[in-house]
């Protein structure tokens, strides 16, 4: 199963608008993709509520998981998401 | 430590209003951070920020809940972390999502990731966020808060 490991860049951690905006890429790859943080708790990176929930500081380092076709194109583009930072836009 | 205080303690009596009516987002928002400004929480900028993150992205996180908040840029305005809720009884069409409940957020420097992510913890759970939606009085709403236990 195709995982990667990601720090996270937004300067603020994974809060509303950057998680608002994973969840909708998340959502917008139509495939599963699993986000699990340092601590070990994984939710369903589509979820916003899931994704808040894991409170994600900036440069903690999170893991994206999916299966499946598709699987490979959407953890690139949400590791591209979490990789850039969301607040500066 | 105002960091560990519960999500029930950041919300003062006063800063819940049941029966609030929103013509449009902004009106809601504009009410929400005016609840803010009254608790002592936030300077008024803080409401332009408000206005401004909801612009850019919408704070509507599911179960009929949405989180209006400031701007990083803002976080000078704001004195002190606070909860503010508004219960929409009749909804307001927020981008699309029915909203019934409005919480306004002010949090001092990385506090609003803490913040957050209890009050997600909160709305995981289908049961507490339906209480939260049909509260009818204040004690009510403290209840489904203040089952703030951390997620295993």
């Amino acid at each position: 199963m195709p995982e990667r490991e990601v720090t996270v860049a937004s300067s603020v951690g994974l809060h509303a608008r950057p998680a608002s905006l994973f969840s909708q890429a998340a959502a917008g790859t139509g495939v599963t993709v699993t986000l699990t943080s340092a601590a070990g708790r994984s939710v369903n990176a589509a979820s916003i509520l899931g994704v808040l929930s894991l409170g994600i500081g900036h440069g903690e380092t999170v893991k994206l998981e999916a299966s499946g076709d598709g699987a490979d194109a959407a953890i690139e583009t949400l590791a591209k998401v979490l990789e850039t930072d969301l607040d500066k836009e | 430590m105002t960091t560990h205080a519960s999500l029930a303690q950041l919300l003062a009596e006063s800063s819940i209003v049941l029966d609030a009516t929103a013509t449009d987002v902004d009106d809601a928002v504009r009410q929400a951070g005016a609840a803010l400004v009254a608790t002592g929480a936030v300077d008024p900028e803080y409401v332009d920020a408000m206005l401004e993150r909801e612009r850019t992205v919408s704070t509507y996180v599911g179960e009929g809940v949405a989180v209006p908040h400031g701007t990083l840029a803002a976080k000078g305005a704001v004195r002190r972390n606070a909860l503010v809720l508004l219960r929409l009884a009749d909804g307001l069409d927020w981008n699309g999502n029915d909203v019934r409940i409005v919480i306004g957020l002010a949090a001092v420097g990385r506090g609003h990731i803490g913040l957050l992510s209890r009050l997600a913890g909160i709305l995981l759970d289908p049961d507490r966020a339906a209480a939260l939606r049909t509260a009818t009085d204040t004690a009510e709403v403290y209840r489904a808060l203040s089952a703030d236990a951390p997620t295993p």
